[in-house]
């Protein structure tokens, strides 16, 4: 097990590097707009320009300049995402500060809407699974198909003019600057971008875990255990589920590090101010340094939620042994 | 002579009145409200006014770097006081009224020579409550926007040059030349005097920008890069928590691209402030969703208004023909104008003859159509707003169309003049005509304003290759003179102060022609040196494009507002009729919804926003 974590965080770093490296060449070597024109205001000068090229290394060698960002990777105090290197030509913010304070939002946006949609596609899809084309399993087909067709932006939208605008059920969008998260959570503002980002993945989770259960329910082992005479609930949730849930552990690992990376539609039409939001500002503003600190976090969370799951089946599936 | 000078000094400061008029009453043809108004009754201090913002201001606040109308807004209004400002109020809000000075400067008869006298006993805000603003303090605000590293905006108003009246020696502090700018003095703490290079008519407006509010020592000076969340207020708000402000800890009521919460100036005295009344006890600025969902919020009395944004469509069919919501609706001139533009040194817009056939080929009101119709804006029919113009160019149009919906006919007349016209059949039948690349906006309503452009110019026998770019890419390559951007459809202008100066200088001055950050997107002026270094001449073999810099130099020149405003309508005549580089087509509007709650409506001119220091709320907000 230590070797295996050794192997995976080696490879972890690895991956990091080479996303790194991608984002370098993509938003510094190949940018929609020269880093130091960026940083250099409305009206620069030519002086000016070479004075903030020399001032970020943008007149050094590629791999210098490379190394300048790559050091702020280094997850050790006083390194990681460096001030000094990751500091917004937009807003003028550290980078690392602006993502600190915006991972709560994303945390909070992104377990709140997980819980939710594993309680509700995993028991849809047990249902769905072993009563199929019943009248519940084509309910169930027919919220999964409504779940992954509706866009979010849409949903969204429309959720928060009826239960908000309309109804008046559940508050708006957005966080006022006096709210704390857990005085946000417990206003309820969480809940419709909870409830609309966790209805698209409960939909697809409800689809996965009824294929992979019916799947299972047809292997030889299942039919075994029935003939030994043990009880159908035994057989779908100790033989049948656990098996099936495999896929659905790696999906959400998967799920869990790209949302903590930011929901960028949710959190923009909520208007929740999380990495989603960051990103897709930094985005727009061709923020460099900014645009590299988010997508090497989003990377980060991305490969850390991987190689949770990897752990994690070893619980799962005991056929899964590290080596 | 000795007339003229009187006249200068008479007229030059508080009567630039006549160059202005840009937070005018033009309604667009919307029904709807202009300038003041809301919900009526008597006005009752207190209460918090809840704004709402799509988009953070775009450079931190910072006011040497920001040059963006909601962060000025937020300057004149609320945190930065200046030596000139404007008085929402006046009918002509655009017009100059003292501030931080005493009174109208002292102009000497030469006109080179401002002397401004700062009111006594006002001090900033928090964590400099005990530091009264002495005229150091405007130089400290002068000098860090001469220094380079600071990477500020619009310094280039305040160069000594050879064309423009500027602060003297602000070029040499700039270029590193001086360790300070010797046109500024400190006579003692109350007097600035300020030595200009030669007459500037529109010096006034200079210093009522936000860049040169006061700082006061030691705010500043460590914060090269992000001033702006320790910024230090003289005017009637600050940040929240300001008082908390060291070099390391900024004002907690600006949280960058999240919200923004200005609270009452303990250190502002009404007494010494004649233009702001600040009504409200504070102003939440929520940042970020969607225009639909904080019109909701408008509709439901929960957000006051949208401050960066124009309303949903929808909005504004609705508030403008229901009777009891067309009082909350505002329709307000914004003092911009949007337009397509033709590159002089790349075919074939190299013929004046194509740019004139273009321009009649044009249907002005489709492309205002396209972007919501009247109520968005009067069509424009030269490049300079009005309002800059003091209207003397109404009615002018000197490439009319029924409707203003094009011409094909008197197009194909002037594209016959063309020597891309062989046959003079009034069809473009060279090559250059084909494929011609038009670089504009991927969002609506460019992309559809293009599709209408290429229907327009077909019958010219101009086909478009159509590159539609995120709205930061177009722009950077519209700044970039070597990128030969041939044909551009979606830029705007909109001015900086109530002088055509600010049109004139940084959209069709030849020598403000800039490697990069490049305004003058046609390459207007452009010498041969200048085509040469940027790479026409090798690829187009272009040596020559048309010029009004000699034109615009005498209207810089000019001090007397009267004989600048003519000048400047002359200019823009030449441009639009004789030019034809580019094709106006719309003298954009601020559209605003109010809640039910806000009273006191106020347009303010200089930033074309409402003016929040004049907003009260309906029972002191209770």
């Amino acid at each position: 097990m230590g070797r295996y974590l050794i192997r995976r965080t080696l490879f972890l770093i690895l991956v990091l590097f080479i996303v790194s490296i991608i984002t370098f060449v993509v938003f510094v070597k190949l940018p929609a707009q020269d880093p130091a024109l960026r940083a250099a205001g409305r009206s620069p000068t030519p002086q000016l320009i070479a004075t903030i090229r020399e001032k970020f290394g943008l007149d050094r060698p590629l791999y210098v300049q490379y190394s300048r960002f790559a050091r702020g990777l280094v997850p050790w105090p006083g390194l990681f995402l460096d001030e000094e290197v990751y500091f917004s030509y937009t807003n003028h913010v550290a980078v690392r500060e602006e993502i600190y304070s915006r991972v709560p939002v994303s945390a909070t946006l992104t377990f709140g809407a997980a819980v939710i949609w594993l309680a509700v596609g995993i028991p849809i899809g047990i249902v769905s699974a072993i009563k199929p084309r019943s009248l519940f399993d084509r309910a169930g087909m027919i919220f999964a198909l409504i779940g992954v067709s509706a866009p979010v932006f849409w949903l969204g939208l429309l959720s928060l003019y009826v239960f908000w605008f309309k109804l008046g059920w559940l508050p708006g969008s957005g966080i006022p600057p006096d709210e704390t998260i857990p005085q946000a959570v417990l206003a309820g503002r969480f809940i419709l971008p909870w409830g609309v980002l966790a209805l698209a993945f409960a939909a697809f989770y409800s689809r996965m875990v009824r294929g992979n259960l019916i799947e299972t329910m047809s292997e030889d082992y299942i039919r075994t255990a029935r003939a030994k005479g043990i009880s159908e609930n035994r057989v779908i949730f100790k033989h049948g589920l656990r098996a099936s849930l495999t896929p659905v552990v790696t999906m959400l690992g998967l799920d869990l590090g790209i949302l903590l990376g930011g929901a960028v539609i949710t959190e923009t039409v909520f208007n929740l101010p999380g990495l989603g939001q960051y990103a897709i500002r930094s985005l727009l503003n061709s923020d460099f340094p900014a645009i590299m600190g988010v997508t090497l976090f989003a990377s980060f969370c991305i490969v850390v939620g991987n190689l949770l799951v990897d752990v994690a089946y070893a619980f799962l599936d005991p056929r899964v042994r590290y080596t | 002579m000795r007339g003229y000078l009187k006249v200068l000094a008479v007229v030059a400061v508080l009567a630039l009145v006549g160059a202005a008029c840009g937070g005018d009453d033009d309604g667009g043809g919307a029904t709807g409200s202009t300038a003041t108004g809301g919900t009526g009754g008597e006005i009752t201090p207190g209460g918090t006014f809840k704004a709402a913002m799509l988009s953070d201001v775009t450079a931190g606040f910072d006011p040497q770097k920001e040059y963006y109308a909601v962060a000025w807004a937020f300057y004149r209004c609320c945190l930065a006081r200046t030596l000139m400002s404007y008085d929402p109020n006046d009918p002509d809000s655009t017009h100059l009224v003292p501030d931080l000075a005493a009174a109208a400067p002292e102009i000497s008869p030469d006109g080179l020579t401002w002397v401004f006298t700062i009111k006594d006993g006002i001090t900033f805000g928090p964590p400099y409550e005990d530091v009264e603003i002495t005229a150091q303090d405007f130089i400290r605000a002068f000098e860090r926007m001469g220094t380079p590293e600071v990477a500020a905006s619009y310094y280039f108003y305040y160069l000594d040059t050879e064309s423009q009246g500027g602060v003297v020696g602000f070029s040499d502090f700039y270029n590193g030349d001086a360790d300070s700018i010797e046109g500024l003095v400190a006579v003692d703490d109350k007097t600035l005097e300020i030595h200009l290079n030669r007459p500037a008519g529109d010096f006034g407006y200079r210093v009522a920008m936000p860049a040169t509010a006061p700082i006061p020592e030691g705010a500043s000076e460590n914060h090269v890069d992000d001033y702006g969340r320790f910024l230090v207020s003289s005017g009637p708000y600050m940040f929240e928590g300001s008082e908390q402000i060291t070099d390391d800890t900024p004002a907690p009521g600006y949280e960058p691209g999240k919200s923004i919460t200005l609270v009452r100036n303990p250190s502002w005295d009404p007494a010494t402030d004649e233009i702001r009344k600040a009504y409200v006890d504070q102003i939440d600025v929520a940042i970020g969703g969607t225009a639909e969902d904080n019109q909701n919020k408008v509709d439901a009395g929960e957000l006051d208004v949208e401050y960066d944004g124009i309303p949903p469509a929808e909005a504004i069919r609705r508030y403008s023909t229901d009777p009891e919501l067309q009082d909350r609706l505002f329709v307000n001139s914004s003092d911009g104008v949007r337009f397509l533009w033709m590159n002089l040194a790349v075919p074939p817009f190299d013929d004046v003859a194509v740019r004139r056939a273009v321009n009649y080929a044009i249907d002005r009101d489709g492309l205002r159509r396209l972007r919501g119709g009247e109520t968005v804006g009067d069509i424009a029919t030269h490049m300079i707003i009005p309002s800059l113009e003091a209207g003397a160019l109404e009615g002018y149009d000197p490439f009319p169309s029924p409707n203003h919906a094009g011409d094909i006919d008197a197009a194909k007349l002037e594209m016959a003049n063309s020597k891309y016209d062989t046959d003079g059949d009034g069809v473009c039948d060279a090559p250059e005509c084909e494929n011609v690349q038009f670089v504009t906006d991927e969002a609506s309503p460019y992309a559809e304003q293009a599709a209408l452009v290429q229907d327009n110019l077909e019958p010219l026998g101009i086909t478009l290759d159509v590159k539609a770019f995120e709205r930061s890419t177009m722009y950077n390559k519209y700044f970039n003179p070597k990128e030969h951007v041939p044909f551009g459809g979606g830029a705007g202008w909109f001015k900086d102060y109530a002088d055509a100066y600010t049109f004139v200088y940084p959209l069709f001055y030849g020598p403000n022609i800039l490697d990069a950050g490049n305004t003058n997107y046609p390459m207007l002026g452009a010498d041969a040196d200048q085509l040469d270094k940027y790479g026409y001449t090798e690829e187009f073999g272009v040596t020559e494009v048309p010029s009004i810099d000699e034109q615009a130099e005498a209207c810089f020149a000019l001090v007397v507002p009267e004989e600048r405003t003519t000048c400047f309508a002359e200019v823009d005549r030449i441009l639009s009729e004789e030019i034809a580089a580019y094709v106006p087509y719309l003298f954009d509007n601020d559209v605003t919804i109010i809640s039910e709650r806000t009273q006191n409506y106020v347009y303010s001119g200089f930033d074309s926003l409402m003016a929040l220091d004049q907003v009260a709320l309906a029972n002191g907000g209770a």
